[in-house]
């Protein structure tokens, strides 16, 4: 007989079983898609890059010939060891589009034991004079495989064919960085670029844990080697066992994860509230139980029985879905990323979300339950028509702004649950904050994006492989259109006298006084005329060099040689270390030449079209000169790229904090449904003293307006400190620890969450108030 | 000259259910007089709550007219038909049903707000005397959780007579109150009959006789 009743209770009244059913399925959908999307992901991006045997480290001497590649195999701290060689030339991936193209000559593709590439369509090893192109690249290029596209190697434009199709989920995407990935054997690399091969150990060691540990072994092998004649000239430590962009999905899971855990404490809140409002409505029906002789116990058996059917129930659509859901947007972020989906969702978890389905509503209901069926059978039959037990404040303040009844009537009737109101404002409220932070955050990025816009006072600028003369550099670009002015720097490496490795920061040798970068400053200023070597970095050098202060001087090497440095200022930028230092001073100690290894070009006319054909122009020019070019790269090209890096971070934030303030506005509506549901009689009433239903419905309207408008203020004001917060976070995640993300205030996100908000309340209170007036006098003053 | 203030012409109301049809009320014909005090009485499930929403509109007969101060209710929309009640009848339940969030004078006031019958400038002065005229001006500002079952009854009265009209219909309005409460309630409802007001009270009291000026007994829908 209970299962009767409680189903019997359930198809009673089916729209609100349906919303109880609705509520648990968000709660349970939203942190099972969370923690499907959370389990795939923290899962396969190590493992396709794990599959990899990634190298700790990479050497670089013209020395290593001089032993057979078996002695660096039985070094004892060597797993593996392997001549890959490098080279980054550029590639024609779109007609006259040219990108970087990274090019790697591989031993022996089919027993790579470091660093291996993987088969992703045609065979692995390309054919002798061809290469195989990495998967992501296709997606900015229109290669394939038979296709012939021109490499511009050194000075020279050969078309090269493509045999196959790779896959190597150890590389940062190709999409996002706007270059190209290819392999070949050795003899092609070699007969390709022309350079010597077997140039670039990698090296896979045994028993490291930490970045240190590689540091430690990486010193003892290059003194170990160096007692053999070969003389390592660099060194470069990739980050220990991580792959490059492990940092976007960082971010990527610390918003689902956050937006999650409060989609799940909004669904839970929902649930709550609903089953409070049910139970409410039983309470004379408890009342007549216990009269005819059930125990507390025997009701609670009945409420528990009602609430695995509905857990049930939202359970059979939400795991499946949530599985669903989560897989999918794994997959959109692997593609993304550039890795491929190789878990399978296991039982488990399965088990645990319907276990989460059955056991949700159970938990959030339990004081609500235990309170309800505690009720003594005389207040429980006594619970008939308009609650006129409620408390509340007659709020004299309120007279004093001389408002209508009507509009009193909707602020107290707001009041008159105060726990009720502060859940539903609460949720309300982070929806909006979180909203509105997402907008932020989303302007601190673009504000970011476009001061390295505006920092660049330059269009387009060339960098070569080596240095040249300033008359060779300027010649091929005489005759240009468009041209303003034309710059020439030089650029080298530097490294820290602590590291133990030689990789550092950039030096970009410029003249003090160059008007083309105007730099955001964390600290300090740009370069000036002093005797000293004043340096300016930005804050990926700052973290490398170790934090010196404005004014200190400190070592560095440069071209193997230590030199004393002070640090004058510390900049703002989104781009690898870099050292700024006078091209004078520079020259002076490293450059007594005066050769330049970058063009940079300012435009006359520089709207987007215009510098993208001057970059076209320059790139015509380039093909039938001697110049070796790294790269050919535009100032909005730099920004797209950086921007392609943050977007997919941006993306999620926005969607996310929609759904957050989607669940927040479902809570409202179901809040506001429970309190006219549960004044179902006092519509009646009100109906009945001449309230018509336009009046009835408005007073629903300004209840939900009330709550909405307090909720957005609330809202933004928590959007503050918010934002500040998630910009120092995106900021360390983004720029480098100690590097803040500008707090930035978003005009059209406060309008869209102002405009969403005000929506979403007015939706939220106008479908249960349309329902409200629906109901005939008749029938709401004979509702129980 | 006529003093019918309300008419019910064969009246009848029918309620179809899966199983079955009810009929709820059968072939009723009434009418009632300017300043009468009548009560309908009956059995529960006799049909006096039926009969009471065919009056103020609430619901409507499956057939027949219910003819109020000669407007006919079944052909006003929901609109005009609340702003009708409001204007014309007063309603009295027996649980009160003043609305908890608003104090008593503030009932009061949403009564007039929603019908827009009293002017404003003369709203103050109206509650002032509809409370003194039932005895509880000095609760004006309590909320109704502060009030007595009598008080909040009183408080629903002063509510009905709002808008000034010309009947009230109480629903078992002692049903819930003690006897020398409920006594002093219908003392109350007989002095309004003397200012005019029709009182029709429905109830399931048997001993009636002394209080009203005319009992009409319902019984399975009809009039015995």
């Amino acid at each position: 007989m209970k299962y009767i009743k409680a189903l019997r209770d359930l198809t009673i009244n089916p729209k609100r079983t349906l919303l109880v059913i609705f509520a648990l399925f968000i709660g349970v959908w939203g942190i099972g898609t969370v923690g499907v999307s959370y389990y795939i992901l923290t899962n396969d991006l190590n493992t396709n890059f794990q599959k990899t045997n990634p190298a700790h480290l990479v050497l670089y001497s013209k020395d290593f010939e001089k032993l057979p590649l078996s002695e660096f195999n039985n070094i004892p701290a060597v797993e593996n060891a392997e001549l890959r060689d490098f080279v980054v030339e550029r590639i024609e991936v779109l007609p006259d589009i040219w990108i970087p193209l990274h090019l790697y000559g591989v031993e022996d593709f089919d027993n790579t034991k470091v660093a291996k590439v993987l088969a992703e369509k045609g065979n692995l090893k390309p054919k002798l004079g061809t290469i195989s192109i990495e998967r992501d690249g296709l997606k900015i290029s229109n290669i394939e495989i038979g296709s012939n596209p021109r490499l511009r190697i050194g000075n020279k434009v050969i078309n090269v064919p493509v045999s196959s199709i790779s896959f190597d989920p150890a590389q940062a995407p190709a999409t996002q960085d706007h270059l190209i990935y290819a392999y070949t054997d050795k003899k092609t690399f070699s007969n390709l670029t022309g350079k010597k091969i077997n140039q670039r150990l990698i090296i896979r060691l045994n028993n490291v844990n930490s970045h240190d540990d590689v540091k430690k072994i990486s010193q003892q092998l290059i003194s170990r080697l160096d007692k053999k004649d070969i003389n390592v000239t660099n060194v470069d430590i990739p980050l220990f066992n991580e792959h490059p962009h492990q940092w976007q999905l960082n971010t990527i899971l610390f918003i689902v994860g956050v937006i999650g855990l409060l989609a799940f404490i909004l669904g839970s809140v929902l649930v709550a509230q609903l089953m409070r409002a049910i139970l409410a409505k039983q309470v004379r029906q408890i009342g007549i139980m216990k009269a005819t002789g059930s125990s507390r116990f025997q009701v609670f058996q009945i409420y528990i029985i009602m609430l695995l059917i509905l857990g049930f129930i939202s359970g059979a659509f939400a795991v499946p879905l949530s599985v669903l859901a989560g897989s999918a947007y794994a997959k959109f972020v692997a593609g993304i990323l550039n890795f491929d989906i190789l878990s399978s969702i296991p039982f488990y978890i399965y088990a645990i979300l319907f276990t989460s389905s059955l056991l949700l509503p159970l938990l959030l209901s339990l004081s609500a339950l235990l309170k309800g069926t505690n009720i003594s059978v005389k207040d429980a039959l006594n619970d008939y028509g308009i609650n006129n037990n409620i408390k509340i404040k007659p709020l004299a303040i309120l007279k004093k702004f001389n408002l209508s009844n009507i509009s009193l009537l909707s602020i107290r009737n707001t009041l008159r649950n105060s726990n009720r109101l502060t859940v539903t404002i609460i949720t309300m409220a982070l929806g909006v904050a979180i909203f509105s932070t997402g907008f932020n955050v989303r302007q601190s990025l673009w504000e970011l994006l476009n001061n390295l816009e505006n920092e660049l006072q330059y269009d387009v600028q060339v960098v070569l492989n080596n240095q040249i003369s300033k008359t060779d550099a300027i010649k091929p670009f005489q005759l240009l259109r468009n041209v303003e002015s034309i710059h020439l720097w030089n650029s080298g490496n530097s490294h820290s006298k602590e590291l133990s490795t030689k990789k550092g920061a950039s030096i970009i040798s410029l003249p003090y006084n160059t008007q083309l970068i105007k730099p955001k400053f964390i600290k300090g200023d740009w370069l000036s005329q002093t005797k000293e070597i004043d340096v300016v970095l930005n804050q990926q050098a700052w973290a490398l060099y170790g934090y010196h202060e404005i004014g200190t001087s400190f070592d560095i090497y440069i071209k193997d040689s230590l030199i004393k440095v002070k640090l004058v200022g510390i900049i703002e930028q989104l781009a690898k270390a870099s050292l700024y230092i006078d091209e004078k001073k520079y020259n002076s100690l490293y450059n007594k030449n005066n050769l330049v290894n970058t063009i940079t070009f300012v435009a006359k006319k520089n709207d987007y079209n215009s510098v993208i054909a001057l970059k076209k122009s320059i790139e015509e020019n380039i093909l039938p000169s001697k110049l070796s070019v790294a790269y050919v790269m535009s100032d909005a090209e730099k920004v797209k790229v950086i921007f392609d890096h943050l977007n997919i971070i941006l993306s999620v934030i926005i969607f996310l904090s929609f759904l957050v303030l989607s669940v927040s506005a479902i809570g409202m509506a179901t809040a506001t449904g429970i309190n006219i549901s549960e004044r179902t009689r006092e519509i009646g009433v009100m109906r009945s003293i001449g309230a018509t239903p336009k009046k009835i419905y408005t007073l629903f309207i300004y209840e939900g307006m009330i709550i909405s408008i307090t909720s957005i203020l609330i809202g933004l004001i928590l959007s503050y400190p918010l934002s500040q917060l998630a910009s120092i976070f995106f900021g360390n995640l983004m720029l480098g620890e100690k590097a803040v993300l500008a707090y930035a205030f978003s005009p059209l996100g406060f309008a869209i969450t102002i405009v969403t908000t005000i929506s979403f309340g007015w939706l939220a209170s106008r479908i249960p108030a349309l329902n409200a007036v629906k109901l005939s006098t008749r029938d709401a003053l004979s509702y129980e | 000259m006529d003093n019918k203030i309300l008419e019910l012409k064969n009246i009848s109301k029918k309620y179809q259910t899966k199983e079955r049809t009810f009929t709820a009320l059968n072939n009723i014909n009434l009418s009632i007089n300017k300043g009468e005090y009548l009560a309908i009485v009956g059995k529960s499930g006799s049909g006096k709550s039926t009969l009471l929403n065919m009056v103020t509109g609430i619901d409507h007969p499956t057939k027949g007219k219910v003819i109020v101060n000669n407007t006919e209710v079944g052909e006003m929309n929901e609109s005009d038909l609340a702003q009708w009640r409001g204007k014309n009848i007063g309603i009295v339940f027996q649980f009160f049903q003043l609305i908890p969030t608003l104090s008593i004078s503030e009932n009061i006031l949403l009564a007039m707000e929603f019908v827009n019958k009293i002017p404003k400038n003369e709203r103050e002065n109206k509650i002032k005397e509809l409370l003194k005229q039932v005895g509880i001006y000095t609760h004006k500002d309590k909320m109704p959780s502060a009030l007595s079952g009598g008080e909040q009854q009183r408080a629903a009265i002063s509510r009905a007579l709002a808008n000034n009209p010309d009947i009230i219909i109480a629903d078992e309005p002692t049903g819930n109150l003690d006897s020398k409460t409920a006594e002093a309630i219908h003392l109350l409802f007989k002095s309004l009959t003397k200012m005019g007001k029709t009182v029709i009270v429905i109830t399931h009291e048997t001993n009636t006789e002394l209080k009203y000026d005319r009992i009409i007994t319902l019984s399975d829908g009809k009039i015995i």
